[in-house]
């Protein structure tokens, strides 16, 4: 709620001249029952045909006033509806690319796309719908009320009874159907996690004849769903007829009450009916918006926590440009990812001289991805320090940092747009030699070149028209594009098959000279040609030294060697 | 709400209330034919559904009535005259309605909500009757709002529809012959009212349905890069994209931004413009009958019943305008179920299909060709024999058809020439669950459930004993780690395994297909993301799990698989060299060099 005033509030004048042209219309839709009652006791009561053409033009100059608030009305509300939802999508947009990938991580990527889509979109509606009914229905209601306590004073007790029965029971209504609908949405969630798990495990699922036991699955959270649904709807089914029944009661006491007055006046009588036909109007409208209110509140609260997510990582108060000649210094660095309890990395020391290249090996779940995600700061180190050229890399600037580190991830992620585009990501301004040769390095160039369009060819979504391999080769050659000083390569030539492979890594040898380079392999042939190799197991680093030095003093790579190559197990 | 089709349907609930105009529908293509199959699909719910009818009907005798009756009230305390006993009719009048609209409601609530399950879950069973290859094909999202908004959208819509369109069409008809019968020059007034509102509507969602369409593409733009982003986060910040993606993002927001208010203007005129053209009609209507009135043609009792009337009159057919609208669009909405559900399923089962209870073993690839894409083969010819019980590794390139002989094996897909027999028999020719069943696979995606540890790894099997999970667990390695666990085997894997390591889903997953105790054991890639030390327990544990099982490896690591009884290399979609480690090593060719170059450089 506190989100949504907070927009609204931005826009206030908008909101207010919505508000304002809405009072007109309703005004104007109010004063028409009065004009009417006019007409039938001036004109046609006093047999007067020119005080009802008198009175029916200003009917119509009233309608037509109506009709100008109302186009009036909608031209703001329509803006200042869309107007909140762009500012907060952009807003949450921009909040998620400030955030640090922890953050990111914990919130989960496809619930922030939810969110960013879906409900903004929910809030949007809300706001608009707001600015048409919300607004209008206490209008119409206070304008109907006031009109017939001038029309018919007499009354207005039996009046003040009837409109008190029926908030109470829109009340009544909105208190026991909010958490109804709350459930509601739940199993809707839930609804859409079991065909989510039935979509994306599908081989498994036909695989193992699992097919009925899904259905199952299925079955159940659709029929919790239809259960909440109709539950939901049975409150509405209850109340939505009393509170028109509650109403109608007033139209009834009405016409009895003036059976008895003398000198009622029958346009007033009517105005007065016809006023109560508008409560009862708008009262439902307020009922029936509940629903769309308990999910744009559910909305508001899911922008609010990213909205309010503060960034992992500090930025650099004051940043330092370290020299840059490529020196990565890791002392004593642990880290452990936010919820988990163990640490992924525990005090970890090494030292890459400018130009090495360092070949980092390890079972799964070792830290060698957590290692090298330290230095280009995706996450920071929850101790010790991670330095590069003597400057902790929390001190030097994110955007300096990313541009000098590039990183190859293990899984290969394209974007939307041309290969040349997604290649420029590297560097903006490489001209089309410097693409050519990096993607020539990352043995992409042929592919390249049997493409139709060649590297105007247009790349899908996550880049989706490419295979595996064909991603992870341009995923290098991005990275090659930006003319990094130091670069990371995190087991991104597993798609590769060995020739390849090693043609790729040939190739990089030859061309990075003074770059330093970690390189994430599971393959030991692949390490064994680094300068030196940092074995890792369960965060802790086991060895750090050339191949044949950790042959000789590091057990745990002994035992990744026989494991590859074979030859005899040591203890 | 106005704009509804802004809602991605994701979050679309039944029973939700929506005022103003809505998207005008998409057409749908075969309206008549669509609605008989959407009327089969009711089935179950169609004595609910006369009901509901029934209701609706009798909820339009208020609205036909109270106003006749209210004016003649108002007739008679003009008159002076006793008017107890339309009142006590009024008022039974309305406590019939409330009656009525509260039975109404209920039964739509239950009826509604059946239909929806009823129709959900036909679809889901067609669903998972689909070969994979219409997995393939479409987007998960796409099909996840199948299943939930699209069918929650016609259901609603149509039990709306169908109990409104007929109330409307009830009170058109009622408050009609009434109008006509207290004057028929009045009513010959209104109707022109009722004719210009029509025609303006016409006017207007002709303009609107252009603007909604673009909005819709927009919309579709936007999302999709807001999907990419977020989800491809990692590397756009490792490149520093932030702000380029930004600008990208932002100029489709604007773009929205714009189209959007244009459409929702534009759809915004259509209420003023009623509204006056209403008034208008109200006003003329009124001078008519004043003048009408003081010359003593009508009384005064009834120009309020009829201006009662009026008021009534236009909205059902306005209403009546919209309700179309959205039942076109709910068509369209029902037809893209009914596509689903005329997919052609997996083939069924040949009348004297095969049992297979406990296969040997022995497989033989006799001239395979297949291709996803027919006219673009991926494997060109295949041909091979696995003897009951032999170990045999499949290696070779990304493309080269690997994983293929596997879909093609477990009849993800079925072969475009050529055949796979087991045991003697064509696949085709057994039941399709016995043959899978046959079957313990490992497959490139760990695809886990949020569920226990001990559910996940005795999927698809019922009343499994922990000691035969653990057994299993232990095979593949994976008991270790799954004792560390808070909960151990009860652990519930609420994020779908996202909480684990890549490996150690990989285990989890490798345990489930040891559990099948399967004759035939396929393995694809099954240990890619697995460390090299894990790697070669695995291998342990196969050595074990493989011993007397015909079992089918796929590995890019050839250490891998080097002690496969045969090892196939594929190339481009044929066969390169087959036999085992030692002999294509002592061949030389291309296995020989790609071995050296896996393990090369290293002494």
């Amino acid at each position: 709620m506190k989100l949504m005033a907070q927009y609204v509030k931005r826009h206030r004048w908008m909101f207010l001249t919505a508000l304002l042209f809405l009072t007109i219309e309703t005004m104007a839709d109010l004063l028409q029952p009065t004009l009417m009652s006019l007409i039938v006791d001036n004109g046609v009561k006093e047999a007067d045909v020119g005080q009802i053409l008198y009175y029916g033009l200003i009917m119509f100059l009233i309608a037509l006033a109506g009709a100008f608030g109302a186009v009036m009305r909608n031209i703001f509300a329509s803006r200042t509806s869309q107007l909140i939802g762009k500012e907060m999508r952009a807003d949450l947009f921009k909040k998620v690319q400030t955030l640090s990938l922890e953050n990111i991580d914990r919130l989960q990527p496809a619930s922030i796309i939810t969110r960013i889509t879906n409900d903004v979109t929910q809030i949007q509606d809300f706001i608009n719908g707001c600015m048409r009914i919300m607004v209008k229905a206490p209008i119409t209601c206070i304008g109907a009320i006031l009109l017939i306590i001038i029309q018919t004073p007499r009354q207005i007790p039996v009046m003040a009874v009837i409109l008190i029965a029926a908030f109470i029971l829109i009340g009544s209504n909105m208190k026991l159907g909010y958490p109804l609908f709350g459930v509601m949405q739940e199993k809707l969630d839930q609804l859409n996690n079991v065909s989510r798990e039935f979509l994306a495990s599908i081989r498994v699922v036909k695989a193992f004849n699992a097919e009925s036991q899904e259905e199952e699955k299925f079955e159940a959270a659709s029929r919790n769903l239809g259960q909440a649904t109709a539950s939901a709807m049975k409150v509405m089914a209850v109340f939505s007829p009393l509170i028109n029944l509650s109403v109608n009661f007033g139209i009834i006491v009405l016409l009895w009450m003036s059976r008895s007055q003398d000198s009622v006046q029958i346009g007033r009588l009517m105005a007065s009916v016809n006023y109560m036909t508008q409560i009862l109007f708008s009262m439902g409208m307020i009922s029936n918006i509940l629903n769309t209110a308990v999910r744009a509140i559910a909305s508001a609260g899911r922008i609010s926590q990213v909205l309010e997510e503060t960034p992992a990582q500090k930025k650099a108060a004051r940043p330092v440009c370290p020299q840059w000649r490529g020196e990565i210094s890791f002392s004593d660095v642990s880290f452990s990812y936010a919820g988990a309890g163990k640490e992924a990395l525990s005090h970890v020391d090494f030292l890459a001289k400018p130009g090495e290249t360092i070949g980092i090996i390890g079972p799964t779940g070792s830290g060698k991805t957590t290692l090298v995600n330290l230095v280009p700061r995706f996450y920071d180190a929850s101790g010790g320090s991670v330095k590069i050229d003597g400057v902790d890399v929390t001190g030097i600037s994110e955007e300096e940092l990313r541009r000098a580190v590039a990183i190859v991830p293990q899984k290969a992620l394209l974007f939307t747009g041309t290969i040349l585009e997604n290649l420029r990501w590297g560097r903006k301004d490489a001209d089309e030699g410097e693409i050519r040769r990096a993607a020539a390095i990352a043995c992409a160039a042929s592919l390249v070149s049997q493409m139709k369009d060649g590297y105007d060819t247009l790349l899908g979504q996550g880049g989706v028209n490419l295979s595996g391999g064909q991603k992870q080769r341009l995923s290098l050659a991005r990275a090659l594009v930006r003319r990094p000083r130091i670069l990371i390569l995190d087991d991104c030539t597993s798609a590769l098959d060995a020739g390849t492979e090693a043609l790729v890594l040939e190739g990089l040898r030859r061309e990075l000279k003074g770059v330093t380079v970690l390189l994430i392999s599971q393959r030991i042939s692949t390490v064994a040609r680094t300068d030196r190799i940092l074995c890792l197991e369960k965060g802790r680093v086991q060895g750090f030294g050339s191949h044949e030095e950790l042959m000789e003093v590091c057990p745990a790579y002994r035992a990744i060697y026989h494991s590859q190559i074979g030859g005899k197990q040591h203890g | 709400m106005a704009n509804s089709n802004m809602t991605p349907p994701s979050t679309r609930v039944s029973g939700g209330f929506r005022v103003g105009i809505r998207q005008p529908g998409v057409k749908p293509k075969d309206l008549r034919g669509t609605l008989f199959r959407l009327w089969k699909l009711t089935k179950g719910s169609r004595k609910g559904l006369g009901w509901l009818l029934l209701f609706s009907a009798l909820a339009s005798a208020s609205a036909i009535l109270s106003p006749l009756l209210i004016g003649q009230a108002v007739t008679g305390v003009d008159e002076k005259r006793p008017v107890t006993l339309l009142l006590v009719f009024l008022l039974g009048l309305y406590i019939g309605d409330w009656l009525v609209r509260f039975l109404q409601q209920f039964i739509m609530a239950f009826v509604g909500q059946r239909m929806i399950h009823h129709i959900r879950t036909a679809l889901f069973s067609g669903m998972k009757k689909l070969p994979l290859a219409f997995f393939d094909r479409h987007q998960h999202g796409e099909l996840m709002s199948r299943l939930t908004n699209d069918v929650d959208n016609i259901s609603t819509t149509i039990s709306n529809s169908l109990t409104q369109i007929l109330t409307y069409l009830f009170t058109i008809l009622g408050i009609f012959s009434i109008m006509l019968r207290l004057s028929f020059l009045l009513t010959l007034l209104s109707l022109v009212g009722v004719g210009l509102i029509f025609l303006l509507t016409r006017v207007v969602t002709a303009q609107t349905r252009k603007l909604f369409s673009d909005q819709q593409q927009v919309l579709g733009r936007l999302n999709g890069q807001i999907e990419e982003t977020i989800s491809g986060e990692h590397v756009v910040k490792a490149f520093g994209q932030e702000n380029q993606m930004i600008d990208q993002f932002e100029e489709s927001n604007d773009a929205l931004c714009r189209i959007a208010t244009r459409a929702l203007i534009w759809s915004g005129y259509l209420m003023p413009i009623t509204n006056v053209i209403n008034n208008l009609s109200y006003v003329l209507i009124s001078i008519v009958s004043g003048i009408l009135a003081v010359r003593g043609y009508i009384s005064i009792g009834m120009i309020s019943s009829f201006l009662l009337y009026v008021r009534q009159f236009s909205r059902p057919f306005l209403e009546i305008a919209n309700i179309y609208n959205n039942f076109q669009t709910a068509v369209a909405g029902a037809e893209r179920i009914l596509d689903i559900m005329d997919e052609e399923p997996e083939p069924a089962d040949l009348p004297d299909a095969l049992p297979l209870a406990s296969p040997r073993g022995d497989i033989r690839l006799e001239g395979v060709v297949f291709g996803y894409d027919p006219a673009r083969p991926i494997l060109k010819g295949v041909s091979f024999n696995i003897p009951a019980g032999t170990r045999v590794a499949i290696v070779g390139a990304t493309g080269a058809g690997k994983t293929t002989i596997i879909n093609l094996l477990t009849r993800f897909y079925d072969v475009n020439q050529g055949r796979i027999l087991l045991d003697g028999h064509d696949l085709r020719e057994y039941r399709m669950e016995d043959l899978r069943r046959s079957f313990g696979v490992v497959l490139q995606d760990t695809a886990l459930f949020a569920e226990s540890i001990r559910e996940n790894i005795s999927y698809g099997r019922e009343n499994t004993s922990l000691e035969e999970i653990q057994a299993a667990a232990r095979m593949a390695g994976a008991d270790d780690f799954i004792q560390r666990l808070p909960q151990g085997y009860d652990t519930v894997l609420t994020q779908g395994g996202q909480e684990l390591s890549q490996g150690e889903r990989q285990l989890l997953t490798i345990a489930r297909a040891v559990l099948t105790d399967a004759p035939i054991l396929i393995l694809d890639e099954a240990t890619s993301s697995v460390d090299t030390v894990t790697e070669q327990r695995i291998r342990e544990a196969m050595l074990t799990i493989t011993a007397g099982r015909t079992s089918l490896i796929i590995a890019h690591r050839l250490t891998t698989i080097k002690d496969s009884d045969v090892i196939i290399l594929l190339e481009d979609g044929q066969i390169a060299e087959q036999g085992s480690h030692e002999e294509l090593m002592a061949l030389g060719g291309r296995y020989a060099k790609l071995y050296k170059t896996q393990s090369g450089g290293v002494k």
